[in-house]
């Protein structure tokens, strides 16, 4: 099939709209000492000590920026364990024995509505850093350092897109917390003195966006407005969001700011939410559990740190024990494939997928163009392949890999089964040499 | 016994093959080889069988050759070879020749004189085209050329003499012997004087394939159901199609306009419908110029590649030596298809640069037929 991709159907509807499901927080949960964006980290804890819930337990040293640990319910600290985290090395976790009581840290105090009236651009940042704010969609990405800037911003974009197929945990959060949503709408709308707030959503949804628009009719004048956007992938990729809802390219090596836009995901809204007002660090998020792989496929609120084995056993286990089995972190199209289920639930892991392994043996390359169509950044990745298998190191500096975004879409639409991301990859490597 | 297994993302496929792509293509020569076996018979069924096994057992023995077991100080017996090489034998490794041979076979006369000639020509043309034109290059994906017509282009300059496009009960011939396009050009030793005798020859006739032709392409009809089907799948690129079809049309047009006010007694429309319905316009529109090994990788580049058969097609055909100017045509684009994919101005973006490229094309084209028609003086009957 000589054709771009645009939408990505979840053809097999594993999830459907499933609510989502409280889950009983374990006897043991784990805390995570350093992860992908921060090499080390100092614990101030050790064994035997009590915690309460949103304690501060550690600090992680990122390059530029520190990010406190908290504990996610009280109990008492257990030793370091090894386990996978979310980007597929293994790390060591602190392990909290819970006492199921789930008292919040004494210090912890809800701010009121006034005092939240005086807060300032400089005091958000400084309440995200406490709170340890990341980018909930994924990306952890410190959220403090979007704030930490004088550029002026007009618009305020909220990416509830969901792009990547099978999950609909954000969807699901922008259903159920619909009002904590808007008020951190008006919080950001505060801290960045600006009006102009867009929830971006896909048009498919059209349910959702009907919800929030009679929603929105109590805030008449508030600047508070959905946007509906493409349905294709990647539309939750931030550019390819600005430019289906505001009309503007951004080109590469730029930052949104840079044009007066700020965004910033649906789960970290409500995270934000969370910090400003009842000043507590994030504590749980929601993740679907879905693939064929899995007897029954739900959405969940989880504590963070609950070892990935028990939601596995509540989802009803796997479906095929015969059949080799796929294990993703994220969406099925840019996930992290792990390489056992020993994982712990971090605060950026939006999904978990279990999918039989397929096994489609690659073919020749008959150069039919799908990927060059496909690729969102315009790039030609049958081009960039073929210099890498030359070591061609010239061409491939000139055909300009540094620009993919890893979406995936190359080997998702490739006829002959080729992973050309992995080419692509590759050939970043090269060409940052 | 489950275990976990770690791969890259992404982690889903769309559902899609390149055993389902030649397939489509299979599907979409299937009524033109039907009808090719109703009328011609036995030669239709001979130049398919000819050109399927010679051009599946040249794919068969360069595997056997590519896929030797690896050296290990141990000695192997060739029977281990053999089936080490069968092993590696895929799907593709017999529908992508089927594909070429289906084609070369219909783009192959019916008959010739003497008679065995045809089954040296179908033999040594699918050889030539197999191994020359795809085979050295390293196998499907890897060929510059289109191995159909570079086998047909071969046997035609080899054995071109001793063709003869044979009739029955449903193809009448307007001339005795040729196509009608080689009985076109050698009506007249003036350039438009050719174009005198098109009128005997009607649409219906043409768009039937009630003319003498090689056995496939004459069969406008069943094309074009083939390449609908083909849009359909999308099997094949519109972006070529289109920009072949568009271009040829639009050239042919200008050149009309020439023909229509030198040579008395041609309509205008009907020259049209002559220049889209004869010969291997459509054939080569639908199954060769699609062929995406051979053409240009992103959007821009295909359309100019489109462009320039066409011009090269109109220019073969009005000025030429030879009466058929589409496998020349495909050959020649061929040969530029990789200086359009070049790795300095490549893009998928249609840029100012590249639509202003695309007119220059275009009018360089549209400019030779107005120089090469506009001197010639006109015909008086």
């Amino acid at each position: 099939m000589i054709a771009k991709a645009k939408e990505i159907h979840d053809t097999k509807r594993i999830l459907g709209e499933q609510p989502t499901l409280h889950l009983d927080v374990p006897d043991e949960l784990f805390s995570a000492t350093d992860n992908a964006r921060c090499g080390n980290a100092e614990m101030f804890v050790k064994e035997g000590d009590h915690v309460y819930m949103g304690q501060l337990i550690g600090m992680r040293d990122g390059r530029f920026f520190k990010q406190p640990i908290h504990a996610s319910c009280s109990g008492t600290v257990g030793t370091y364990e090894e386990h996978y985290h979310r980007s597929g090395k293994k790390v060591k976790f602190l392990k909290i024995y819970n006492d199921h009581k789930d008292e919040w840290d004494p210090s912890i105090k809800p701010r009121s509505d006034e005092e939240i009236e005086k807060l300032t651009r400089a005091d958000f940042a400084k309440i995200l850093e406490q709170n340890a704010m990341v980018g909930l969609g994924g990306s952890s990405f410190p959220t403090h350092i979007k704030f930490n800037n004088d550029k002026k911003i007009e618009t305020i974009l909220i990416n509830g897109v969901e792009c990547e197929p099978y999950i609909n945990a954000d969807i699901r959060l922008m259903f159920e917390e619909m009002e904590k949503i808007i008020t951190g709408c008006t919080y950001l709308q505060k801290a960045f003195d600006c009006k102009r707030v867009l929830i971006c959503v896909k048009k498919k949804h059209g349910e959702l966006i009907s919800v929030y628009r009679n929603y929105l009719k109590r805030f008449k004048g508030s600047g508070i407005e959905v946007c509906p956007v493409g349905n294709f992938y990647p539309q939750g990729w931030e550019i390819a969001m600005i430019k289906s809802a505001l009309g503007i390219d951004i080109p590469t090596g730029h930052l949104p700011s840079e044009f007066g836009i700020a965004n910033f995901n649906v789960s970290t809204v409500w995270g934000i939410y969370e910090a400003v007002k009842n000043n507590r660090p994030v504590c749980e998020r929601r993740i679907s559990i879905t693939g064929d792989g899995i007897r029954f496929p739900s959405n969940f609120v989880v504590r963070l740190g609950t070892p990935l084995p028990l939601l596995l056993e509540k989802c009803g286990g796997f479906k095929h024990h015969d059949k080799d089995k796929v294990f993703i972190l994220g969406g099925p199209m840019m996930g992290a494939s792990l390489p056992s289920d020993d994982c712990i639930i971090t605060k950026t892991v939006t999904s978990v997928l279990v999918f039989d392994k397929e096994e489609l043996p690659e073919a020749p390359c008959i150069r039919c163009g799908s990927c060059v169509y496909s690729c969102p950044t315009g790039l030609e990745p049958k081009q960039i392949m073929d210099a890498v298998k030359a070591f061609d190191k010239e061409r491939i500096k000139a055909l300009n890999p540094l620009k993919c975004i890893e979406c995936g879409l190359c080997t998702y639409v490739c006829t002959s089964h080729i992973r050309v991301t992995d080419y692509i990859r590759r050939a970043k490597i090269f060409a940052k040499k | 016994m489950m275990t976990i297994i770690k791969e890259t993302a992404p982690h889903i496929h769309r559902k899609d093959s390149l055993a389902r792509m030649f397939i489509d293509v299979l599907i979409a020569l299937g009524p033109v080889t039907i009808t090719a076996l109703v009328v011609y018979g036995w030669a239709a069924f001979r130049n398919l069988a000819i050109s399927a096994a010679t051009m599946i057992a040249s794919e068969f023995v360069f595997v056997l050759i590519m896929n030797r077991i690896p050296y290990d100080g141990s000695k192997h017996t060739v029977k281990e070879q053999f089936l080490h090489g069968c092993k590696a034998f895929r799907i593709h490794h017999w529908l992508a020749p089927l594909v070429s041979a289906v084609i070369f076979a219909l783009i192959m006369p019916s008959n010739s004189n003497p008679g065995y000639i045809i089954y040296i020509a179908l033999v040594l043309g699918a050889i030539f085209g197999i191994v020359i034109g795809k085979l050295v290059f390293g196998g499907t994906g890897q060929n510059i050329f289109n191995p159909a017509v570079v086998g047909m282009v071969f046997a035609k300059l080899c054995f071109g003499s001793r063709y003869v496009y044979g009739t029955n009960d449903y193809v009448n011939a307007v001339t005795s012997g040729g196509t009608i396009l080689s009985n076109v050009s050698n009506s007249s030793t003036s350039l438009v004087g050719r174009y005198a005798a098109i009128g005997d020859i009607s649409t219906l006739d043409m768009f039937l394939g009630r003319i003498p032709g090689t056995i496939g392409e004459t069969f406008k009809f069943a094309i074009l159901i083939g390449l609908i089907y083909l849009l359909v799948r999308r099997a094949a690129d519109w972006r070529v199609v289109v920009s072949y079809l568009g271009g040829y049309a639009l050239l042919m047009a200008i050149a009309g306009i020439f023909i229509v006010t030198k040579v008395p007694g041609v309509d205008y429309w009907h020259f049209l419908s002559f220049s889209l319905f004869s010969g291997g316009v459509l054939f080569g529109a639908t199954f060769m110029f699609t062929d995406p090994v051979t053409m240009p990788i992103n959007a821009p580049g295909r359309v100019m590649y489109g462009l320039l058969g066409a011009g090269l097609t109109v220019i073969i055909r009005l000025f030429g030596a030879l009466p058929e100017g589409v496998a020349f045509s495909i050959l020649l684009c061929n040969l530029v298809a990789p200086a359009l994919d070049y790795y300095t101005y490549s893009g998928n973006r249609f840029t100012k640069r590249k639509i202003i490229v695309m007119v220059c094309l275009f009018a360089v084209f549209a400019l030779a037929i107005c120089l090469g028609l506009g001197f010639q003086e006109a015909i008086t009957l």
